[in-house]
């Protein structure tokens, strides 16, 4: 995070502190702008090849290098929660979005959305929800409600009502603007997380570790049923097709809640299909992680689950964040 | 002049480790006001009074009966010429030494004086052609284009003169060239035509020339844009395997680089009328990271030194099977296409040569690609060569007794491919 960048509040311009979360004058939510992965200011990564070799298209005219720009990439760390979003290696955009930031006391706010790009304007979709959904969170933390649950409820209706008015024309075999929402309200060592589509967040803790939401997904229905094995229904072409979702032709049913209270101390993933197409099941997100030098960072952490996504093939947008639950307080749980 | 367009069709995901990247890159030029003027247009018919032409009589008939045709296909004001060959050259029409411009009158002139053509003396075709670049140079900026119509071998003059003269011609003009009867070299006439980026064919029925003639010219005057050329950028450290046109027909290109810097070759292609063309291209890199993305090469279209369309051939690279393994479609066909084309020369030459097995092995092969990929046209001349048991498998028996036309014709056009059904990149 650039807290340097945060000077003045956006309403009344009063002077803010770096560590400012609410305008002290008028109590304006400090929105934290995504810190941007500049490209190395030596020119090439890979050849070091002075900069004015780096042609439009991004790529080095000595070695061939695909330079990685600002647009591919969106990370914000601070520090105890930290997130990563990724255009991967096929996409020529990135239709994630990530809403990351730390209110209240202890708060932790994050919200992924993943654009579905059959429909019209994803990109704009995901990235309108994702901080709808976030500012309700924000500002229930902030507020100190005692009921995380209906918070999480309301700012998913807020989403909703986001994408709705993400302005589209239609176009032949598109869809409305839409997009899938995870969401995640950390207090006090209580996690609340609400879903709608196959955005999944993760419970890593060693042999606690497990997947705490059930992708709305027709795959998921067919196990849940008990119609197909994943094996099956993973291989089946409608595999990938989600069976709720954010937008104008969405079907009204009230998003999935889960609420945990951890007892030991562990991390909470949030990612997009992007992740777990590479890494289904929370073993295999918990062998990565374990695998990391301990006191590895959030930040660290989530570079290297997006590494691993963009090394299998980057297929899709990837994004992932990371908060560490350090110190559940068990006199509030 | 023409739109281009250049999309490429590639798998660009690699296995790691893997060096070598694959790309077929479609080009069609389109729009084009045809020849918008025709005076941007130089034509000259090349036609062989060696001796051998007047036996049967009927093929120097037949030649300059043709020839009359080519010359009332050439609309008004092109600059044109007609050149008589055997062992020199000589300008039948204008006399003068220069190119006159078409019209009924000297269209006229010109068919009086092919009338008037007789058969005589030996073959010498690099004294033909540098005539005729000597003709064409007296009129700059045109699109160049000549017919080649040649009955034998090039007797009376050693290989090194011929492509010293080719050398002089290429990039000059384009030159489609004609055999005519079955005394002549299939591959001698295909050296020529492919250095003068034209096509090689066989005339086996005298009487069929006309046709032909009027198609060549037409097809001649329909250009709208001269001096196109591929421009193919690779990175440091890379190297080019090869560059081949595969559609509509075979010609490797990868020799014929003129190099622009270390990094860039240009490649000619001549001139373009509305048409599409494709282009395999095989790039050898130096391999890199799992994830890591190249641009492996960088494909440019210039009409002259204008850049008019490009297209990137990228490499990435993967542990991912499900990515690597992926086979290109376009790929995959033209790779089937230039072994179909391989297959039948040398097939050819080992039932030549006595070698019955090869050319059974070869020309089975041949059978199997030509019916998998739905080359209907080759698969009919296989099988004036071949009787086919089971094309599947490419099961086949050598005919016994094989006309020398079909043999020709099939070895003229094994580099002619078929198109895979387009999609969209």
């Amino acid at each position: 995070m650039s807290s340097e960048a945060i000077l003045a509040c956006r309403t009344c311009q009063a002077q803010l502190l770096p560590d400012d979360r609410y305008c002290e004058q008028c109590g304006t939510r400090v929105t934290v702008e995504p810190a941007e992965e500049l490209p190395a200011e030596g020119g090439c990564s890979a050849c070091k090849a002075p900069a004015e070799e780096i042609g439009a298209d991004g790529y080095c005219s000595r070695c061939g290098i695909r330079q990685r720009t600002p647009h591919d990439r969106q990370e914000i760390d601070l520090v105890l929660a930290a997130g990563v979003s990724d255009r991967g290696r096929v996409h020529r955009r990135n239709e994630d979005a990530l809403h990351l930031e730390t209110t209240g006391e202890n708060g932790i706010v994050v919200v992924v959305c993943d654009g579905i790009s059959s429909s019209v304007s994803p990109d704009v979709a995901a990235r309108s929800a994702a901080d709808a959904a976030g500012g309700v969170l924000a500002d229930a933390l902030h507020r100190k409600s005692n009921a995380l649950s209906d918070e999480t409820t309301n700012a998913i209706h807020a989403a909703q009502q986001a994408v709705l008015g993400v302005p589209w024309t239609p176009h032949p075999g598109r869809d409305s603007p839409s997009c899938t929402l995870v969401s995640a309200a950390c207090r006090d060592g209580e996690l609340v997380i609400g879903w709608v589509g196959d955005s999944r967040a993760y419970w890593i803790a060693g042999q606690d570790s497990r997947q705490l939401t059930v992708d709305d997904s027709w795959t998921q229905e067919q196990i849940t049923a008990g119609l197909m094995s994943a094996a099956q229904a993973g291989s089946d072409p409608r595999a990938h097709e989600i069976t709720r979702w954010l937008g104008a032709d969405a079907p009204e049913e009230e998003p999935q809640l889960v609420t945990i209270r951890p007892a030991e101390p562990g991390r909470l993933v949030l990612c997009s299909d992007g992740l777990w197409n590479y890494a289904p099941n929370a073993t295999d997100i918990a062998t990565l992680l374990d695998a990391l030098p301990s006191g590895t960072t959030a930040l660290a952490a989530a570079h290297s689950l997006t590494d691993t996504a963009l090394a299998k093939g980057g297929r899709d947008n990837i994004t992932v964040a990371i908060v560490d639950i350090q110190t559940p307080r068990r006199e509030h749980a | 002049m023409s739109t281009f367009t250049a999309d490429t069709y590639q798998n660009e995901y690699l296995p790691l480790g893997a060096t070598e990247v694959n790309a077929v890159v479609t080009v069609t030029s389109s729009d084009g006001a045809i020849a918008a003027n025709s005076a941007d247009a130089a034509e000259i018919v090349i036609v062989d009074v060696s001796g051998s032409m007047s036996a049967p009589r009927a093929k120097l008939r037949a030649a300059k009966d043709a020839t009359a045709v080519a010359i009332d296909c050439i609309r008004d004001d092109v600059m044109f010429g007609v050149i008589a060959g055997s062992m020199t050259a000589t300008p039948v029409y204008p006399a003068s030494g220069t190119l006159v411009a078409a019209s009924a009158s000297t269209r006229e002139e010109a068919k009086q004086a092919v009338a008037r053509l007789k058969a005589a003396d030996g073959t010498a075709i690099g004294t033909w052609l540098a005539l005729a670049n000597q003709l064409f140079s007296t009129s700059p900026d045109t699109i160049c284009h000549a017919i080649l119509l040649t009955d034998g071998q090039n007797e009376h003059e050693t290989p090194e003169d011929l492509e010293r003269v080719l050398a002089d011609c290429e990039g000059s003009f384009q030159c489609d060239c004609r055999g005519v009867g079955t005394d002549w070299e299939v591959s001698e006439l295909r050296s020529i035509a492919s250095a003068l980026l034209g096509t090689v064919d066989i005339i086996a029925e005298p009487s069929n020339m006309a046709a032909d003639f009027q198609s060549m010219i037409e097809q001649a005057m329909g250009k709208a844009t001269n001096n196109v050329s591929l421009r193919l950028w690779t990175p440091q450290g890379a190297n080019v395997a090869y560059v081949k046109q595969v559609a509509p027909t075979i010609e490797d290109l990868t020799i014929r680089a003129t190099p622009v810097d270390a990094l860039t070759g240009d490649y000619p292609t001549g001139a373009w009328g509305q048409e599409s063309r494709d282009y395999h291209l095989c790039i050898h890199v130096q391999p890199r990271d799992a994830g890591e993305e190249m641009l492996a090469g960088r494909f440019s279209l210039l009409v002259g030194e204008a850049l008019v369309s490009q297209a990137l051939i990228r490499a990435v690279w993967t542990d991912d099977e499900q990515l690597s393994t992926r086979i290109n479609r376009e790929v995959a066909h033209y790779t089937g296409q230039a072994e179909l084309a391989e297959v039948i020369q040398e097939g050819l030459e080992a039932r030549k040569s006595g070698d019955e097995e090869t050319a059974t092995y070869k020309l089975g092969r041949a059978v199997q690609l030509a019916s998998a990929s739905g080359n209907d046209g080759t698969m009919k001349l296989l099988s004036s060569v071949v009787d086919v048991d089971d094309a599947a498998t490419g099961t086949v028996r050598l005919k016994r007794s094989v006309d020398d036309a079909d043999e020709m014709a099939l070895d003229t056009r094994s580099t002619k491919t078929v198109r895979v059904q387009k999609h969209e990149p």
